[in-house]
């Protein structure tokens, strides 16, 4: 159709977008390379690993100069016997050609007419963290609106801190959840129990006084 | 007058698709919103790290109920990510097919529900009898009306049943009447347009940053689509272009805009089935026995440590991802870490803010119309 991103497109993006990064931030330990989807689609996208102490400088070049406008996932995770990492967090962002329009006009984008930073981009960013009872990554609240509930999910989930983050709060567990309860931690073994199991009091829950004389 | 909190919304474990706004309103005026959410989680992600790889679908399926279809699509193109497989070209067209129907089917959904939010009750009931006609089509690919499981890992379950294809074709043009139908109904209702224009405007360039995706952000008059962006099964050889809406105003879209998005987002998947069913290879009126190679591929079981996999989708609601890590319990059986993005989990407290500044009773029109779905967002 030639109406949509082509590949080629997509790849020579990438590699720009690639070269942008390593002549901005190479030798401080930032790394990037450039990846393809190995299903069907082939399709390219930039992977970048940061130290989180960089994290931040890295994260408003990628804002206010690599175009990169959209946050899209945040995913923690709890490596409880990596050698060198105890905790990783990943984000997920892309770069969208999207621009407020003026009314009675719809910014009817052709996929070949577009250049430069107008191509959208996924791009995927690796902090390591070391070993620990208390992660630690700042937050990138104030670069991304849309960081916010991420952040907000990742901590209520994982554990992981997000320092600088404004009104911190539980999301989807209870808000009474005890202190240090996050149950993506790998230390919360999900595991199966029988009928027998569910009923008796195997699990720690007392039955309810009503149900005490019925017979299940 | 004074300003108080109240809170909207029943919870009770029986209802659905539950979730709180708490209000605080100034009269009859919204001045701040604060949204609730995490009544319905069930810790798909932590099932997920004990499951096998095939038997994470199913629970996706049941991530969204009005849009099974998609939210399984989404989990197998990142599963395929992962475990490297290369899907037969015939499997990626019946997926297409069965997406859009299921997209179909989603949107009838909502503007049956957004009906009855605006005033309009009659609306559900013929929302209800069209979408009854994509389930039927749903049910001959999957065999359940709902939770259909139907994507396998390298390819799909079943081939198009015999006569599929006429069945499909002649209820999409069935229904591409009764779209221009709603369309003259809905138009020329009065109450309609004054519930609906120039309420809840929302900016596009706002939502990107906010993380607002998919018809939204089209309805403010850009035509971003993941389908076009990143194009991921067959999307750019069947014909199609992405559903844009003229916003009428500098403040952006409004509610009025969103419902017509959706409704020409629906002519865009009839026509994409339309043309799917004319170019799948092999023919739309043959069928291929369960296990053939031309609907399936085999794939690995297991993935090494270190390995990902992502998926980029354009759901009903915008853009569901998924992200998942390899190695996991089984010598890499099982996703160490299973990742789930959710459109409306990221809307949802944007959407509270747009409220802001309009009276209480617009809240439904602003929430229904841009599509909530509790049951992706708690997940």
């Amino acid at each position: 159709m030639g109406m949509s991103i082509s590949s080629e497109q997509n790849a020579a993006a990438a590699s720009v977008f690639a070269e942008q990064v390593e002549s901005q931030f190479g030798g401080s330990g930032v790394t990037v390379s450039v990846e393809h989807h190995s299903n069907a689609v082939k399709y390219a996208f930039v992977r970048m690993t940061c130290p989180p102490q960089h994290w931040i400088a890295v994260a408003k070049w990628l804002r206010f100069d690599g175009g990169v406008n959209y946050c899209s996932m945040i995913t923690g995770t709890h490596y409880p016997e990596g050698n060198d990492r105890g905790w990783g967090v990943v984000y997920h962002f892309l770069r969208q050609p999207v621009r407020d329009v003026e009314p009675f006009t719809a910014d009817v984008l052709e996929a070949n007419a577009l250049e430069g930073i107008s191509i959208p981009l996924e791009l995927e960013v690796l902090i390591d963290l070391p070993a620990g009872d208390a992660p630690v990554v700042p937050s990138v609240q104030s670069i991304w609106v849309g960081a916010d509930w991420n952040e907000k999910e990742t901590w209520d989930l994982v554990g992981i801190r997000f320092e600088g983050h404004q009104n911190m709060h539980r999301v989807l567990n209870p808000h009474d959840s005890p202190e240090g309860f996050h149950p993506l931690q790998k230390q919360h073994q999900i595991r199966y129990h029988d009928f027998n199991e569910m009923y008796d009091d195997a699990q720690g829950f007392v039955r309810k006084p009503a149900d005490e004389g019925r017979v299940k | 007058m004074a300003q108080m909190w109240i809170t909207m919304g029943p919870q009770h474990p029986m209802t659905h698709g539950l979730w709180t706004l708490r209000v605080k309103v100034d009269g009859e005026t919204v001045v701040d919103t604060e949204a609730e959410l995490g009544y319905i989680h069930r810790g798909v992600e932590k099932i997920a790290e004990a499951r096998d790889f095939t038997q994470v679908t199913p629970y996706c399926d049941r991530l969204c109920y009005v849009s099974a279809m998609t939210w399984a699509n989404s989990y197998i193109y990142a599963a395929e990510d992962l475990l490297e497989v290369e899907v037969p070209e015939r499997a990626e067209f019946i997926r297409l097919i069965a997406a859009e129907l299921q997209r179909l089917a989603s949107h009838l959904m909502w503007l049956g529900a957004f009906g009855p939010d605006i005033g309009n009750l009659t609306l559900m009931t013929w929302c209800m009898r069209d979408r009854e006609m994509f389930l039927d089509l749903l049910q001959e690919l999957g065999g359940s009306r709902m939770h259909y499981n139907y994507p396998r890992i390298g390819g799909v379950k079943r081939d198009l049943p015999v006569g599929f294809a006429d069945r499909a074709r002649a209820k999409i043009k069935l229904f591409e009447n009764r779209i221009d139908e709603y369309e003259m109904m809905l138009d020329e209702s009065t109450i309609w347009l004054v519930r609906l224009q120039g309420v809840g405007y929302a900016q596009a360039e706002d939502m990107v940053n906010a993380g607002v995706s998919g018809p939204n952000v089209r309805a403010a008059g850009v035509n971003y689509d993941v389908r076009w962006a990143h194009p991921y099964s067959v999307y750019d050889q069947v014909d199609w272009e992405p559903a844009v809406e003229k916003p009428t105003s500098i403040k952006g879209a409004d509610c009025y805009d969103r419902y017509r998005v959706r409704m020409e987002e629906m002519r865009q998947s009839c026509r994409m089935v339309l043309d799917a069913l004319e170019k799948i290879p092999g023919g739309a009126n043959t069928h291929y026995n369960t296990g053939d190679e031309m609907i399936i591929t085999k794939a690995p079981t297991r993935a090494p440590e270190g390995a990902s996999g992502f998926s980029n989708y354009e759901c009903t609601r915008g853009a569901s991802q998924f992200y998942i890590q390899g190695g996991g319990d089984g010598r890499g059986k099982n996703p160490y870490r299973l990742s789930i993005r959710s459109p409306m989990f990221i809307t949802i407290p944007y959407v509270a803010k747009t409220m802001i500044g309009y009276k209480v009773a617009d809240i439904p029109a602003i929430m229904g119309s841009f599509d909530p779905c509790i049951g992706e967002t708690d997940r």
